[in-house]
This record gives C-alpha cells, structure tokens and sequence, in this order.
C-alpha cells in the first residue's frame, strides 16, 4: 500500500471513532435541547449531573461488584433523579420570565456536584467498566473497537427510545404542547410543572446514559471532564439549533468527527480550541444552527 | 499586616473583574467570557513587563486596551446572538482563550534564565513590584488607585446620557431601537468598556500574584465575575463592591476552616439567593431598606 493510502486509512479511521465518539455528544446535546425545547432555559448543570449518575454508577461497580450493564442502568437512573432535584431547586421556583437567573442557580448547582465529586474522588481518575473492550473487529484495512460499537448502539437505541417517548405517548405529547405554548397547555389541563419536572427526569436519563457511555468508552472517569463536556453539549445543541433534536444529532456527529480530524492534523493539546472556534464559525454565518428557527432564537 | 494587604488587594482585583461583567449586565446581556479578557491582560500586562521590559503603567494600559480590542472583535459576533446564546458563546471564548494561553509558550533568555509565558507550566517570572521594592502599601494603594478610577468612572457614566442608553437597552430593547438607538453599537461598546476594565484587573492581578497559569482563568473565574453584580445588584456600583466583600471578604475568609469545601458553599449561596431573590441581594430596595436602617435614607436623593 503507498503512503498515501495508508495516510487516508488512518484519517478516515480517526474520523471514524470520532462519528462513534460524537454519538455521546449528540445525546448530550440532545439533552440541553430537550430543557430548552420545554422552558427556553439552558440547564448548565447538565452535563455535571450526566457524570455524577456515572459516578453513581461507578459506586455501584467499585462497592458491590455490579456487571457493566447495572452500572450503566444505575448511572441513567441516578442522572435521571439528579435532573428532578436539579429541577426542583434551580428552576421551579424561579419566574418563568427570569431566564438568567434560572441560568446561574444551574451553574450554582454545576459547581456544586462538581465539588462534591472532587471532594468524594479526591479529584483523581478512576477506571470505568466497559463492555466487549477486548474484542477488535477488522474491517478490510480498518479496525472497530467493539466497545465504540456498544457505545454507539446504546446511544442509538437510547436516542430512538426518547424520540419513540416524545411522538408516541401521551407524556411527550404533553411535553411537546408545553414546549410550544405553556399557557395554552395549561389550559388544556396539562400541569406544567410536572411535565417539566418529567422532562428534566427524561433529560436526565438521557445524560446517564450519555455519561456512562463517555465513561466507558474514554476508559477513565474524572471530574476533569465535566466543564469540557459541558462547553461540548452546548456548543453541539447550539451548531444544532437549540430545541431541535435532530439538529443536537447531526451536530454532535459532526462535532465528534472534526474533533478527531482536528486531533489528528494538529495534536490533542489545540484540539478543543478548533472545535470552540467552529461555534464562533457558525454564530457569524448561521446563527440559527443547523435545524434551528430563527424564532426561537433568544 | 501584609495579609490583609493581600486580601484588599484580591478584593480590589475582584471588584474590578465584577465591574467589567456589570457594565455589559446593565444592556441585560451576560458574559461568561469575562475570564478570558481577564487573562488577556494578565498575560499582555505580564509579557509587557517582563519580555519588553516596560514600566508598569503603560503595560497595564496597553494590556487594558489588548483585552478591550479583543472584547470589541468578539462583541460583533457574540452579539448577533443574545441572551442564552451569547452566554454560551461567551463561554466558548472563554475556554478558547485559556487553551490558547495552555499553548502558549514565549521564553526568552535574561541573563542565566529564561522568562516568559511556559505552556502548562504556567508564566512564572513576573516580578516587577519586587524588583523596583515596592511596598505592600505601596502596591495596595496601586491596585485600589484604579478601583476606584474606575467606580468614579462607571458612577459618572450612570449619570450621564451613556448609561442612561445602556439601562434602556436592557429595560427594552424594542423601545429603544424605536427611538432610533443602534443596539449593536451599545452592546459591543457596553463590551469593549467591559474587556478594558476586565484588562485592567488582570494586569494586576497578574503582577500581585507574580505567578499566573491557564488553570487561574477558568469558568469558576468568570461564574464569580458575574456572580458579583448579580448578588450585589445593578442599581449602582457600590453593589458590586458590596458583593465582593461579602464574598471574598467575609464568605471566603469566614469560610476558612471548611478548607477546600468552600466552593460548594458557592454553589448553594448562587442557588439559594437565586430562588429568594432573583434580581439580585441588593437590589433598589434593600439598598432602600439599608439606608433607612442606618439612618443614611432621610438626607439622600432617592435613585429610584
């Protein structure tokens, strides 16, 4: 094979892991679109809480031994109970008009999980459990770890599974008539601070599997992660187009391939800054995101 | 003595950091970028004295004016977007600017050493006040010198036409572009103003602490700029101040023996006085409330 060649495999191989890798960010952005579809508010404390139910879930592994898929039941669950709680102390309570203090109450709470995962961890690194990590399937001249590949068959399930609870049901129907216009859901007999409540458990469950799934394909858990994937959703939400699900997915698709390409070409320390100046690419040419409205813009 | 010194100067430096997210805060945007037009003028102010050999004083105006450039070429495009975007925008160029000085790496040799910005080892030789041997007075009476320029500054502006154009634009921005204001003007300078007070307080935060790295210059850093005229209110200057005496002051030093749990107690501060008091601790009225308490209320003009 020439060196040209070889070159092009081993991009399109980068590339490739990171289409797995941003299927986590696409579940990520999801999340901060589904709470800003639903109250026009940013739940900073999002991605902190999606770690923390991995922490949970890690606890469970650490202290009683669970197998890789109770750790990741349990770290989805306990996400999920944080985004209530998250729910309930930052936005519940704080006047539907007034969004940027419902913004710093969730980034109160974002220092406040944070701290206490330093506290607890003593800040350092601790393995994460993954599931078939010793198995590599060859491709032709491409490898694919199988443990990406679980990765990116839970999020794909778990995002069908979301898009299945927001068309389908009953709950998502009333999740998406609040979305749309909350005095005439109210009218109509829906409770509005329950339906949210429910969309910030829903969201949460959505960021435990996301966080678990970062976990355990990263190999390592650490609260370093947490302003970085953090800064990842909102950036992937925003390039989507707030509010737009299939926007947070083509985004985070998108974000976790360049993010790779730009690892490749120029090196793991100046990667995040191109990913950042891709955001500021698209605030001067396309505002709106992907699949974003321009109404919905605030 | 020399460590209260140190904490008049830390609160001075904060209270400069509150302003810069205060002014911006009065057209009803929030930043979350004031960190990073922070660590522009600490790195500028610091290579400034160190590689280029400048005194002090045009160093930390030329770094204001690095960070105030800076806050004007971000403004434009942050500033198409508005409220929750742009404080994710602002984010983005916060976290961009500490990678970016995570990067960095600017030696050069003096004498037996090498001086200067060293990547992840941060920037380590920034020694002017003790190479010229000023006094912690000395250097206390420095920082507050610009405090309170500053807050003179930014209290005349309130009174002038300037301010009362920033207020109408984050009362109504409708109304105001009605009478034939341009928003974009307003916001990128209400920004600019911002990025050179931000530039100010990091020159010398960057020459009190003699030592800066990427780390100093995160979120949390730019969660307290923010936290500062947000807990204190935006009715006037001095609840900036207020703000950050209580926190810094009081909350931080009080707080000491909690050792490194003081952060959450952060946290819980930002979500409790949000849930109580969305519009700020001392807000109008309490500051209302105060005066009459301590008697100041009878004499004064009422602001409201």
């Amino acid at each position: 094979m020439s060196d040209f060649l070889l070159e092009f495999v081993e991009i399109t191989q980068t590339i490739g892991d990171g289409l797995f890798f941003g299927t986590t960010y696409a579940l990520i952005g999801i999340g901060f679109s589904l709470i800003f579809g639903a109250m026009r508010k940013l739940n900073m404390t999002y991605a902190a809480a999606a770690l923390a139910g991995a922490y949970v879930g890690l606890a469970a592994f650490t202290f009683v031994n669970a197998p890789a898929p109770v750790v990741f039941l349990i770290s989805a669950l306990a996400s999920g109970l944080i985004g209530g709680a998250v729910y309930i102390t930052c936005f519940r309570f704080i006047p539907i008009s007034n969004h940027l203090a419902a913004l710093m109450a969730s980034i109160g709470a974002l220092f406040f999980i944070d701290e206490i995962v330093v506290h607890t961890t003593d800040g350092s690194p601790l393995t994460f459990p993954a599931l078939f990590d010793d198995v590599m399937l060859e491709l032709g001249p491409y490898g694919i770890r199988s443990d990406l590949l679980f990765v990116l068959a839970v999020n794909i399930v778990s995002t069908i599974g979301l898009i299945y609870v927001l068309y389908r049901t009953r709950l998502g129907l009333a999740t998406r008539a609040v979305s749309q216009q909350d005095v005439a859901a109210q009218l109509c007999g829906i409770d509005v601070h329950r339906t949210n409540a429910i969309t910030f458990v829903l969201a949460g469950l959505i960021g435990g599997i996301a966080g678990s799934m970062t976990a355990s394909a990263v190999g390592v858990l650490s609260p370093l992660i947490t302003v970085p994937l953090t800064v990842k959703g909102l950036i992937v939400s925003v390039i989507g187009g707030l509010g737009s699900i299939p926007g947070a997915i083509a985004a985070g698709l998108l974000v976790g391939g360049l993010e790779n390409a730009f690892l490749y070409f120029r090196g793991v320390n100046e990667r995040d800054m191109y990913v950042l100046l891709l955001l500021f690419v698209f605030l001067v040419f396309r505002p709106d995101g992907l699949f974003g409205s321009a109404v919905d813009r605030d | 003595m020399s460590y209260y010194l140190g904490l008049a100067q830390l609160i001075g430096i904060h209270t400069l950091l509150g302003l810069s997210a205060y002014v911006l805060m009065l057209t009803g945007q929030l930043s979350l970028g004031q960190a990073g037009f922070f660590a522009i003028g600490a790195y500028s102010a610091g290579i400034l004295t160190v590689i280029f050999e400048l005194p002090i004083l045009p160093a930390l105006l030329a770094a204001a004016v690095i960070a105030a450039f800076f806050a004007f070429i971000v403004g434009f495009p942050a500033l198409r977007v508005k409220g929750l975007m742009l404080v994710v925008a602002t984010i983005a160029f916060g976290e961009f600017v500490r990678l970016f000085f995570f990067n960095l790496s600017w030696r050069v040799p003096r004498g037996d050493i090498e001086v200067g910005p060293d990547s992840t080892n941060g920037f380590r030789e920034i020694r002017y006040f003790v190479a010229n041997g000023w006094s912690p007075w000395e250097i206390t009476a420095f920082v507050w010198t610009f405090v309170i320029l500053v807050m003179a500054a930014l209290w005349w502006m309130d009174r002038s036409r300037a301010g009362a154009v920033l207020r109408a634009v984050g009362e109504d921005e409708l109304a105001t572009q009605s009478v034939g204001i341009n928003l974009t003007a307003v916001k990128v300078a209400a920004m600019t103003a911002g990025g050179f007070i931000a530039g100010i307080g990091g020159a010398l935060y960057a020459h009190t602490a003699t030592y800066i790295d990427h780390l100093t210059f995160t979120v949390l850093l730019a969660t307290f700029a923010v936290s500062y005229p947000i807990l204190g209110g935006l009715s006037s200057v001095f609840g900036t101040l207020v703000a950050v005496v209580f926190i810094q002051g009081v909350l931080v030093e009080e707080l000491r023996f909690l050792g490194d749990w003081r952060n959450i107690v952060f946290g819980l501060l930002i979500i409790m006085a949000m849930n109580l008091k969305p519009s700020g601790l001392f807000d109008a009225r309490t500051a209302q409330v105060l005066k009459r308490a301590v008697g100041l209320g009878g004499g004064e003009k009422s602001d409201a």
